[in-house]
């Protein structure tokens, strides 16, 4: 496996912003070009090789090291191949992904998978607020793909989320699946209070709720055959990642009944 | 030169077999009874494209490992003349026979480049209520239902590569034995992945030939393989010692699957035959210009 690693040379003295860099970007540039492409925000430029040390080949494989919350939109247009990132990232870290996979072994910012349309993310500490959530002007959050958090993560979750898959480990915060369109958000831990308002399809999973909000409503105790091809889909995707199966009956509550009330949040029955 | 094996005669002709359209389904249930059930109707009346519109049977059961929703699971098949007319059959057959039957599920059974609708039309049973869940790349539908919700995906694969018409034609002179050798040869058969037998049983008592002296009957009786026109008719292929004959027609989604189900077929009746009273083996064709496939049996024994 072939590719290039930056190293992080010192603490960031303003944001770094990686958007739409990808191994198969810095592949097809001379070594010269790469080492500067621009990376800063300020007005007089950032250039990589004067943010990272760089090693290594191009290939299908970035390797970010040393990272800070200070470098922004990791993975974002990521199409294929691997970014693999030591250390945390800002905010909008896979943003608009359409395949391939990010893996940050560390803490994510604010908008992860934001308008992601494919691929795989994987975090393995937590995430912020607006997980796969919509950016301003925009119509959706997440779009696709799948992300995996394994601590937990902030408020309003799948904000605007319309398809795509989120597997949280940990907690939510509050708000998850606020104006959810659709897609599934995979809670472990449980979710924080006043999941999915004005949510108007979608599922949400996990074994608690904090509180609901009132437009949610109970539909009964169901052996609900959908939650057992989720459950066997990311068995398959995610391996040992994969939330533990629900109960054969889950409690499904519907909403958010103050719009059309096609979402759902599933709890193990009582 | 046709020859014997196991003192039955094998003779030097061909199966002749056509291209057509094929897709498969997978249905699932709470058990495997109510999975066969549901497949068991949505394969019935799919005997011959001619008069049933499609060809279908039960392909295989699946375990649940092998199945999307982890429930057991049977995989059928279903064949047409092509794609336009495999759609109404699969539409027709899933919205009348799996949707309505308690605790079905409804999946993609073929993985192909092309695909055909599966749910997109039987969701709208759902009038609105109906919702989508796409994991990776297959969407499933779910679809309120009296029992609780009717799943079904919305594509199938579909194959245009597939073969239809595999056949082979068993003499006897005892008619007890001879079934009993056809209903081993398609149990044979039937360990055989992609492929159907798709008449009762898997055998047909009424081998056709094309056309008839009627206007407007597209195939009938083949009267050279009847025994009671032996001697009667001046073409009778059957010798004194036939008493009857019974042909096991074989659709595949491959031709190499068809290939594969013949050779399990003559080794079954080749194997237990001759004493039940099986006599010959025999396959139909049309002189080898109508279809695009031949099986000759020397080939595949």
């Amino acid at each position: 496996m072939s590719g290039l690693t930056l190293r992080l040379k010192a603490p960031a003295t303003e944001r770094i912003n990686l958007a739409g860099i990808t191994p198969a970007k810095l592949a097809a540039l001379s070594p010269y070009d790469l080492a500067r492409l621009d990376v800063g925000i300020e007005k007089g430029g950032l250039a990589l090789g004067d943010a990272f040390e760089i090693s290594g080949t191009a290939g299908d494989t970035l390797t970010i090291e040393g990272a800070t919350s200070a470098i922004v939109f990791v993975g974002d247009e990521l199409d294929g191949g691997t970014i693999r990132v030591v250390g945390n990232v800002g905010s909008f870290a896979g943003r608009k992904m359409s395949g391939g996979k990010l893996e940050i072994r560390g803490n994510a910012g604010d908008f992860l998978s934001s308008g992601s349309t494919g691929g795989m993310i994987f975090v393995s500490g937590n995430a912020g607020d607006n997980l796969g959530g919509v950016a301003t002007g925009e119509r959706f959050g997440m779009l696709g793909g799948t992300t995996v958090v394994e601590g937990s993560v902030g408020a309003r979750a799948g904000d605007k989320m319309r398809r795509g898959v989120v597997v949280v480990k940990g907690k939510t915060g509050p708000g998850t699946g606020s104006r959810m369109i659709g897609g599934t958000i995979w809670a472990e831990g449980g979710f924080g209070a006043e999941p999915g308002l004005m949510m108007r399809r979608g599922t949400l999973i996990g074994p608690s709720v904090e509180s609901l909000l009132p437009t949610f409503v109970d539909c009964g105790k169901h052996d609900l055959v959908i939650v057992r091809i989720i459950s066997r889909y990311l068995k398959s995707t995610l391996g040992a990642l994969a939330p533990k199966p629900m109960p054969l009956f889950v409690q499904k509550i519907g909403g958010d009944t103050a719009t059309i009330g096609r979402g759902e949040i599933l709890l193990p029955s009582a | 030169m046709s020859k014997t094996v196991n003192g039955i005669l094998i003779d030097d002709t061909f199966a002749e077999a056509f291209g057509m359209s094929g897709t498969g389904i997978i249905i699932t249930a709470d058990s495997m009874k109510w999975a066969k059930i549901a497949a068991t109707v949505a394969t019935g009346f799919g005997t011959s494209v001619i008069g049933a519109g499609a060809e279908c049977g039960i392909d295989k059961e699946l375990s649940e490992d092998e199945t999307p929703d982890g429930r057991p699971g049977v995989r059928i098949l279903i064949f047409g003349f092509s794609p336009d007319a495999l759609l109404p059959q699969v539409r027709n057959r899933i919205g009348q026979c799996v949707l309505t039957s308690p605790g079905s599920a409804c999946y993609a059974g073929l993985k192909a480049e092309k695909t055909m609708p599966l749910g997109k039309g039987t969701r709208l049973f759902g009038d609105g209520y109906q919702t989508a869940k796409k994991l990776g790349d297959s969407r499933y539908w779910r679809v309120p239902v009296m029992d609780g919700e009717f799943i079904i995906e919305e594509d199938t694969g579909i194959t245009t590569d597939a073969v239809g018409g595999g056949n082979m034609l068993i003499l006897g002179r005892d008619r007890k034995g001879l079934l009993e050798t056809a209903e081993h040869a398609v149990e044979e058969i039937a360990k055989i992945d992609d492929v159907i037998t798709p008449f009762p049983g898997g055998i047909v008592r009424s081998g056709s030939k094309v056309g008839a002296k009627y206007a407007g009957m597209h195939a009938s009786s083949n009267d050279a393989f009847c025994p009671t026109l032996r001697g009667t008719i001046k073409h009778s292929e059957l010798s004194p010692d036939t008493l009857a004959v019974l042909e096991i027609v074989i659709d595949g989604l491959t031709s190499k699957a068809v290939a594969d189900a013949m050779r399990a077929g003559l080794k079954a009746v080749t194997d237990v035959g001759a004493s039940r009273g099986v006599t010959r083996i025999t396959a139909g064709n049309y002189g080898g210009k109508l279809g695009q496939h031949h099986y000759h049996l020397k080939d595949l024994i």
